[in-house]
């Protein structure tokens, strides 16, 4: 990779005692898609507003081809921001819309014209330019915001939650155009959200926030099979934890015993354990096989609930210490046919694809 | 309410009773007020100024085809003009502010302002007076500190009127305008500096169109209510610049002549309602409240 295109430098906020934003390192390549993702509160948005000038950090920098933005005024920075809330000019039309970043900088009107048709033919609105944003649904407006936000070929697009207020088929077909327009542009974008299947479908990569830190940052694939932390684990695809004893650890690996019945040895250990320390074993329901018939290397476990999901089946059960631990197999799976509440079943992992976590 | 009571009754009980009032039965008090108090005067007012002294419509001829009186028109459209566009210039600013200010602070300046609407009228005209005049206390400082060597004519003229109406009427611009600007989702603003605008091309491209609706509402209302005023160009004008309010009470308290007082009346009358209807016709009642 070349020199880093964007570089976020030791960002920190404080609102007097409250520290929203405590360390955030982060290098965007060029053209790259990259996710900032975390519940609500974890800075993830506040870093967004100070890459867009709205808010100044308390400390650190943003640089971006190498040269500070923090001296920049937002109206300088030639930054394109998407809103979570519809912020189309409500008296102009889709049409001066778009053209309202060319209109204030004073470009001839010849090139005004032939961007906003280029722009509405981008995000698939030819047509629509007489119309008033009030006119216009939900997602057709954020569309407009979109065009709007690129009509001056800004290096860098922020996109905060903008499908939020979007029901979630709708919000599905605009994933899609936004990952089309991006491959399309090749525009640079940071993304926040805090829906984890909108951040695996859209990213290159993904930053996961959490109380004002990036807790990790790498691909969907990364995380979801190398979760750094129990707080990655369990925002990136679905998982289950099971209190456990650390037998030993060593390179990054342990051995660990689940309840008096069962030791499993090599699994991936995330922070540091030592011998007989408590720690969460965590497993992904669709990791787990699941056998009518006992076996020595299983869990047992007792059939609490069944769920037909469609393309898949997903079988909620139960150890005997009261863990809830959930198992998903693919519709018609034989270990399923015949399966009842209630039924003594067991359960086996690879140890690859399990996780522990010391606490 | 009508619909609740209906629902309540249910249709079974319906043929017990006598006629429930309907909803119009219900604004019958109101509607008798107004017309006892406001519509009958009007319309006695009407006649007289077409049958005093005699039949005709003379009056309308004389007031009209005077220059004198239209001159008195003139100068009452232009202060009223001139008090609206200087409340506006005044107003928008403080709107803004009160908009963007933390609320525990912009209700004390509320406060302040509507201390100033219950404030008796005459009381609040003679302050300005004293505050105005020649050897008064705004006359006093700017000799004092050098600004200026003989006192400026504050009062008994044009500056005096607009001076001491706009200071009344800022309120009834600062209310709707701060209505409508608190509407405004600041997200927006925050979406035009980043599509490159200046503040000043955010103020003039997207605030003050957003901010429309609450101006006419605001600057029709002021505008209105100049054109009728008494008080205020009475005590603070000059008789170079009399206003229609003070030929009508002229015309009535002097001269005991209710026809000319009349038509005067009803001229201001006609003008106000065009005014209005212009209002409706370009924002429309359901537009006045923002978007």
């Amino acid at each position: 990779m070349s020199k880093p295109f964007l570089q976020i430098r030791g960002i920190r906020k404080e609102y007097g005692p409250v520290t929203a934003v405590q360390d955030v390192n982060l290098d965007v390549a060029q053209g790259e898609f990259l996710t900032f993702l975390g519940p609500s509160g974890s800075g993830k948005s506040t870093t967004l507003y100070i890459l867009a000038g709205f808010e100044n950090p308390t400390r650190g920098d943003i640089l971006l081809n190498g040269e500070t933005l923090l001296a920049t005024p937002s109206h300088k920075r030639n930054i394109g921001m998407v809103f979570q809330r519809y912020t189309l000019f409500p008296h102009l039309s889709v049409g001066e819309n778009i053209a309202f970043p060319l209109t204030v900088r004073r470009r001839p009107k010849a090139e005004i014209d032939a961007k906003v048709r280029e722009m509405l033919k981008l995000v698939r609105l030819e047509g629509f330019e007489d119309r008033k944003p009030a006119q216009m649904s939900g997602g057709q407006q954020q569309r407009v915001a979109l065009a709007r936000a690129l009509a001056y070929d800004p290096p860098v697009l922020l996109m905060d939650e903008p499908l939020s207020a979007l029901d979630k088929k709708l919000r599905e077909e605009i994933q899609y155009e936004i990952r089309r327009i991006h491959q399309q542009t090749e525009v640079t974008i940071l993304y926040v959200t805090h829906d984890q299947e909108e951040a695996l479908r859209l990213s290159d990569r993904i930053a996961v926030f959490s109380k004002g830190v990036i807790d990790q940052i790498g691909t969907g694939p990364e995380l979801y099979a190398n979760p750094a932390t129990r707080f990655v684990a369990e925002f990136i695809g679905d998982s289950d934890f099971l209190p456990c004893n650390v037998v030993s650890a060593a390179n990054g690996r342990a051995e660990i015993a689940i309840g008096d019945s069962m030791t499993v040895a090599d699994v991936p250990l995330h922070g540091t354990a030592s011998s007989g320390s408590k720690a969460a074993l965590m497993l992904r329901p669709e990791r787990l096989l699941l056998s009518k018939t006992r076996t020595e290397s299983g869990l047992p476990v007792t059939v609490s609930d069944i769920t037909f999901l469609g393309n898949n089946v997903h079988v909620v059960t139960r150890t005997s210490k009261g863990n809830g631990l959930s198992v998903r197999l693919p519709f018609g799976h034989e270990a399923i046919s015949g399966l009842n509440r209630g039924d003594a079943v067991w359960l086996r992992f690879d140890a690859g694809s399990a996780h522990v976590f010391s606490q | 309410m009508a619909s609740q009571t209906e629902t309540e009754s249910g249709a079974a009980y319906a043929p017990l009773r006598a006629r429930r009032p309907t909803d119009f039965d219900l604004t019958l008090p109101a509607l008798g007020l107004l017309i006892l108090f406001f519509v009958l005067p009007v319309a006695i007012l009407l006649t007289r100024s077409v049958t005093e002294p005699q039949p005709g419509l003379g009056n309308y001829a004389e007031l009209l085809g005077s220059s004198t009186y239209l001159r008195i028109f003139a100068n009452t459209f232009i202060v009223s003009g001139l008090v609206t566009f200087v409340s506006l210039l005044i107003g928008f600013p403080v709107a803004w502010a009160l908009a963007i200010m933390p609320s525990r602070i912009a209700s004390i300046v509320f406060a302040i302002l509507l201390l100033s609407m219950w404030t008796n009228l005459l009381a609040r005209t003679y302050a300005w007076m004293v505050l105005l005049q020649r050897t008064g206390v705004i006359n006093k400082v700017l000799i004092g500190i050098g600004l200026i060597d003989k006192p400026l004519p504050l009062v008994n003229n044009l500056t005096g009127v607009t001076i001491g109406m706009t200071y009344i009427m800022l309120p009834f611009i600062i209310l709707p305008l701060y209505g409508v600007i608190r509407k405004i989702d600041p997200a927006i603003l925050q979406a035009a500096a980043l599509c490159g605008a200046t503040r000043w091309q955010s103020l003039v491209r997207v605030l003050l169109p957003l901010a429309m609706p609450g101006m006419a509402a605001g600057a029709l209302m002021v505008f209105v209510m100049s054109l009728g005023y008494f008080v205020t160009p009475a005590l603070l004008g000059g008789t170079a610049n009399m206003m229609l309010a003070e030929l009508i009470a002229q015309f009535v308290q002097s001269l005991v002549n209710w026809g000319m007082g009349g038509a005067a009346a009803l001229v201001l009358l006609v003008v106000t309602l065009a005014l209005y209807a212009v209002q409706l016709r370009f924002f429309g009642t359901d537009r006045m409240g923002g978007r």
